[in-house]
């Protein structure tokens, strides 16, 4: 058997076993990340409908506020929301183009 | 001279996380530079001096041959000396890099206008690139460390100061004006937050100090003479004689027979003593001295032991040659003005400091007593001499008025009113505060004892503080002390006072002189200034000069000590190693072209740093300027009067500066740059 | 990975300011230095911040020269996501540590910090540093400015789905990596583990936590860093840019019935330093400080409050009895004007407790180093002696051994530095340690 072979059997292995000693966390995870996809998929839908403040955001999506200002800073950070400008007392985010 | 074709540069313009790319396009500046000859690697980074900003110059020197650097940054006094040693760690000489300040001198300037910004980026890089087709390697000046320290100063910063730098092997020379060491610390009772004794907690220290083989103490002894560099500095150290042998056994009976009767600074001027004296019984060294200020030279003391007493005051010199000087030269207390809180006016008005001494003095007694009278009333107040305002306190002598705050009197006078509590638990104690900062370690305690041992507490602003006034007669206490107090809402209050104390703050010990010979600077608070008090919080701006204790500002003993040992780190990494590096950026005489005219040397303003000597030339004597590089500071004024250009800056040459100044005028092909 | 053994002359435990100076002081008289940090990068709590007291500078350009310094120093070996477990006396009078590395799942020879990785992970996670504002993601950098600059991969909260695998440009993932425990041995100790910022929660009269637009002064530092998780001072219920905002002070200090009866020193400071900075973001804003004493002890401290003052930030003697909110999430003080002698009830946009400084780790169980009455480290003789603890060659600074300002960190970093290096000296035979060369460039 070649080294890279035994390397990629040693890295199956080792990952099967990682995935099984972590599989609560795993199980967790992705609870939570379907959890995410859905929220995600509630304030883009909302965006798209033409909100742009966090308030605006909220009401349209129906989430908390708070919610939603965690969320649009997350995908801000990851480039999956730009800020635009302000409105009031309040920061505008949109979706960046070509993801309209 | 390398080949020009052999010169390749690269230049990275940093982001400087936004600092610098939210003004300046960042992008278009590294385009600019691209096509610039000799530059083979323009590049731009978030982070320059963060670990993959820098592991970008590192790979292109390895892989891209780039050995001449320049980066476009925050001001080079933060990262200058980082990328220097990112150049070196690539194996390239570090002085074949050039630091161009693009945010501090120019996106935090001109964050209005950022196409301006941007030309102006693009100008200072060419010329950054332009001054590094000129670079030479330059090698760090090394010079030999005396393993040897003077420190300055015999008090507890001083001594802890002495003994670590000695306890790590090397030499250390301890001088102090006065012929006892214990400096402030010898005059307190009770140090807090331990309540351990003073001075006991004191003399095992300069014990140690004492015993240790390389330390070298010199009493009566104050610094006349400064000349030299870090690692050779040749110090004067003039010695005052102590006037009395060590084993002088006779000090009753010669203090008993002196006819000169002065105030004891020991005591702050509550008691007296004679122009010999010894401040308290085990005081170190422990034979007493003679006050030369004020001894008249009678010989009345020699009755009783002439063979120890020698009144011939004849000054020891001595010569030293050191490698690094500490300043430990303490604080004294704020005296105040004349009528200040009635201080002066009404003998019942004392100093925090004073009552300390009042309290040891009384040690034994049962009743607290003040020139006879019975004290039943003390009242405290805080901020005397400290957190002034200007407009509303008047300034001293010298213009300023004292507007920092000095740190250890807030728990010290309430250390003090637990005493006296414990002490007199029938003496009615009022302490009246603008706030109370007992921020330390174990400190909030001696306030929490304080209230609840029945201190009545009442507050004033820092502009309307509180009078002292002669009570009217037919009152049992002497004095009142008005106050509009701010724990009562405001109601202005006359506390009855047998006794005003005034929490006094600190002042720095005067040394002028200090200052003059070493060239250190102080603040506008008078203290000692540290260099940044973040990044070097113990060094002064001479290399080879750091400070210990209060002479930089008021704090306590543990933070004293904590100082003093952060100095004594700092001497051991100056001195330990036998060598100290410094920069190159030093004036170079081209000899062929040195004609001796002088110019050189009479605008110089540094001493010791250029001379004209005699050198042979073909056989005849010649004079040539001859610089010594630790002296020179790289100001430059010899290259603007040197008649023959023979003398340029090291790193720093006419010829570059000549390039630079062409870039940056140059017609450059203007990119559009955004508005 | 295969186990190794180090020698050095002096462990250095905690990779904050405290311990960073300590090392370089100790490094730069040519000790061998070993630097233990368990997070992945170092620079502490201090790399959070955004300006420092009292002269104002940008938090990283003070640190992230320590960082580098630390990092790249020829005496230093730098060691992150490392834990000491165990330590005991050896024969020779020095101490051996049983130190684990945590894996990072993530080959730092390889790794060039690119983030690929970061932005390919699926999964959002709140960002401990960011104090929960921000996200971060399972596989990560920890920040920016991190040292090293290197990935991590927080393993709880992965998927193990690869993705980070597929994308890095040279294949550093490895989830291969287990802890693994090795041995240093060395002559002297220096404890730097820093602190712990009281709870938000801690008292229920600020609303124990729940209320939205309560935030403690770690996370306002967040808000007005340049790399904070916003970009803007924003409030936590909504995103509103704040009109009012008020400060509490001994938020968690100076409280008997939290049973935390010491002043936490730095408060007062940090206070006034955030008010002025948010003076400057939002010049509109009104800033309120509630206080019961203001200290502002340190050289030139007393200025900066003065200053504060001439801004127009607003000081209110009145300890906050109690903070409630309204619907609208908008929260309401309830504190005595003591100077007026009357209750008020004020709303605000947005409260900082400022927190107080907790004893971090208790060092007993591992150093026998035994806590002090207020939980940090006890220093036998604290007034000549700062940086001593009772057990020979082993020294404690910065936070660990009480609250304290950077200022005072660092110095007392440095005395730490003298004292572990006089320890050698007169302790240990000068034969072990091996003189390196001068550095070409000296450090700060």
């Amino acid at each position: 058997m070649t080294q890279d072979k035994q390397a990629a059997r040693e890295r199956t292995a080792r990952l099967k076993k990682l995935r099984e000693e972590h599989q609560e966390s795993i199980e967790r995870t992705r609870t939570h990340l379907k959890a995410q996809q859905e929220i995600r998929r509630a304030i883009t839908a909302a965006m798209r409908g033409g909100a742009t403040t966090v308030p605006e955001i909220a009401d349209a999506s129906d989430l908390p506020a708070d919610q939603v200002l965690w969320h649009v800073t997350a995908m801000k950070k990851y480039d999956l929301v730009v800020e635009t400008g302000r409105s009031g007392d309040y920061y505008c985010y949109a979706l960046p183009e070509g993801q309209l | 001279m390398p080949e020009q074709d052999d010169i390749r540069i690269g230049v990275y313009v940093c982001h400087c996380g936004g600092n610098i790319s939210d003004t300046v396009n960042c992008e278009r500046v590294a385009e600019s530079l691209r096509g610039l000859p000799n530059v083979v690697v323009a590049r731009t980074d978030m982070s320059m001096c963060s670990d993959a900003g820098q592991s970008l110059i590192e790979e292109d020197i390895r892989e891209q041959g780039v050995n001449r650097v320049v980066v476009g940054a925050c001001a080079p006094a933060l990262h200058e000396r980082t990328f220097r040693g990112t150049v070196a760690r690539a194996g390239l000489n570090p002085y074949l890099y050039h630091h161009v300040g693009l945010r501090e001198q120019d996106s935090w300037v001109h964050h209005g206008t950022p196409g301006k910004a941007t030309e102006k980026a693009i100008r200072l890089m060419h010329a950054g690139v332009a001054k590094a087709q000129l670079l030479e390697p330059l090698d760090t000046i090394r010079l030999d460390a005396e393993q040897h320290a003077l420190v300055i100063g015999g008090g507890v910063a001083g001594l802890r100061a002495a003994w670590d730098i000695a306890r790590r092997g090397i030499r250390v020379t301890l001088i102090e004006q006065s012929p006892f060491l214990g400096g402030r610390m010898a005059q307190l009772e009770i140090l807090f937050p331990t309540g351990e004794d003073a001075r006991q907690a004191l003399h095992g220290l300069i014990q140690q100090v004492q015993a240790h083989p390389l330390i070298t103490l010199l009493t009566g002894a104050t610094l006349t003479g400064v000349r030299g560099y870090v690692g050779d500095f040749q110090v004067e150290i003039t010695q005052q004689p102590r006037g009395v042998s060590e084993d002088f056994a006779h000090f009753e009976a010669a203090a008993a027979a002196c006819p000169v009767e002065v105030p004891d600074e020991f005591n702050y001027g509550l008691t007296t003593r004679k122009a010999i004296y010894r401040p308290y019984s085990d005081a170190v060294p422990n034979a007493p001295a003679i006050d030369w200020a004020n001894c008249t030279r009678c010989g009345a003391c020699q009755s009783a032991d002439g063979a120890g007493i020698d009144l011939e005051n004849t000054p020891n010199l001595h010569t030293l040659k050191v490698g690094a000087v500490v300043v430990a030269t303490g604080f004294r207390p704020y005296e105040p003005r004349q009528g200040e809180f009635g201080y002066g006016q009404f003998p019942e008005v004392v100093t925090l400091a004073q009552m300390i001494r009042l309290l040891a003095l009384n040690e034994d007694g049962q009743q607290l007593t003040w020139h006879g009278r019975e004290v039943n009333t003390i009242a405290l107040i805080h901020c005397v001499g400290s957190r002034e305002t200007p407009g509303v306190q008047e300034p001293h002598e010298d213009g300023r008025v004292n507007d920092y705050c000095s740190r250890v009197c807030c728990t010290a006078t309430l250390q003090l009113t637990n005493e006296l509590r414990e002490r007199f638990p029938e003496v009615n104690l009022f302490d009246l505060y603008e706030d109370i900062r007992t921020y330390g370690r174990g400190h909030e305690d001696i306030y929490e004892q304080a209230s609840a041992g029945g201190v009545r507490f009442m507050r004033f602003h820092g502009d309307e503080r509180p009078e002292v006034l002669a009570a009217p007669t037919g009152e049992e206490s002497p004095l009142l002390v008005r106050i509009k107090d701010y724990l009562t809402w405001g109601t202005e209050l006359d506390v009855p006072a047998d006794l005003v104390v005034l929490a006094t703050g600190m002042l720095p010990n005067p040394v002028d002189d200090i200052v003059d010979l070493l060239k250190i600077a102080q603040g506008n608070d008078r203290f000692l200034l540290e260099v940044h008090p973040k990044l070097r919080p113990v060094e002064t701006a001479v290399t080879g000069v750091v400070l210990a204790g209060t002479a930089q500002g008021p704090m306590n003993i543990q933070e004293a000590c904590a100082a003093a040992s952060a100095a004594a780190a700092k001497v051991a990494v100056l001195l330990g190693r036998g060598v100290v590096s410094l920069e190159p950026f030093v004036a170079r005489v081209n000899p062929d072209l040195c004609s001796g005219s002088g110019e050189c040397v009479a605008v110089c303003a540094y001493e010791d740093a250029i001379a004209l000597e005699p050198i042979s030339v073909n056989g005849h004597s010649a004079h040539k300027a001859v610089v010594s590089p630790a002296n020179c500071v790289g100001c430059g004024v010899c290259v603007s009067a040197c008649p023959n250009h023979a003398i340029d800056v090291q790193g720093w040459t006419l010829k570059q500066y000549e390039a630079m100044v062409e870039a940056i005028v140059a017609d450059l092909p203007l990119l559009e740059v955004a508005q | 990975m295969s186990d190794y053994d180090l020698k050095v002359d002096a462990l250095v435990v905690g990779g904050g300011i405290a311990g960073m100076q300590s090392a370089l002081d100790l490094a730069d008289q040519g000790y061998r230095v070993a630097l233990v940090e368990k997070e992945a990068s170092i620079g502490g709590k201090m790399i959070m911040l955004s300006k420092v007291f009292p002269t104002l500078d940008c938090c990283s350009c003070i640190t992230t020269p320590k960082m580098s310094a630390v990092a790249h120093h020829d005496n230093i070996t730098l060691l992150t996501t490392c834990e000491v477990q165990a330590f005991t006396g050896n024969v020779q009078g020095g101490y051996t540590v049983e130190v684990q590395q945590n894996p990072r799942y993530v080959d730092t020879d390889a790794c060039t910090g690119c983030r690929q990785c970061e932005y390919a992970c699926p999964v959002d996670l709140t960002s401990t540093f960011d104090l929960g504002m921000g996200a971060t993601r399972a596989i990560r950098v920890p920040f920016s400015t991190a040292v090293p600059q290197k990935a991590i991969i927080d393993i709880e909260h992965c998927l193990l789905c690869g993705k980070c695998e597929k994308v890095c440009s040279v294949e550093a993932i490895d989830f291969t990596q287990q802890p693994y425990t090795f041995t240093i041995e060395t002559n002297a100790v220096v404890l730097a583990t820093g602190f712990r910022l009281t709870p938000t929660d801690a008292k229920h009269e600020y609303g124990g936590g729940k209320i939205l637009n309560v935030i403690d002064a770690l996370s306002m530092e967040r808000l007005l860093a340049p790399t904070g998780p916003y970009g803007h001072i924003l409030r936590p219920s909504d995103g509103k840019e704040p009109e009012s905002i008020a400060y509490v002070q001994c938020a968690g200090s100076r409280d008997q019935t939290l049973g935390v009866e010491y002043c936490s020193r730095v408060c007062c400071m940090y206070a006034v330093k955030q008010a002025m900075l948010l003076s400057g973001a939002l010049p509109l804003a009104d800033i309120t400080i509630y206080y019961m004493d203001i200290r502002t002890f340190g050289k030139g401290y007393e200025q900066f409050y003065q200053n504060a003052k001439a801004m127009g930030i607003e000081f209110v003697r009145g300890k906050v009895a109690q903070i409630t909110e309204d619907e609208g999430h908008n929260p309401l003080v309830r504190v005595e004007l003591t100077d007026e002698g009357r209750i008020v009830e004020r709303a605000h946009d947005l409260i900082v407790l400022s927190v107080g400084m907790l004893p971090g780790n208790n060092l007993e169980p591992i150093y026998g180093v035994q806590p002090g009455r207020d939980g940090f480290a006890a220093i036998p003789a604290p007034n000549l002696f700062p940086a001593e603890t009772a057990r020979p060659g082993i020294f404690v600074t910065g936070t660990a051994s009480g609250p304290m300002d950077i200022v005072d960190s660092i110095v007392l970093a440095g005395a730490a530095a003298a004292q572990a290096a006089a320890y050698l000296e007169t302790s240990h035979s000068q034969t072990d340690v091996i003189p390196t060369a001068v550095p070409e460039v000296a450090h700060a």
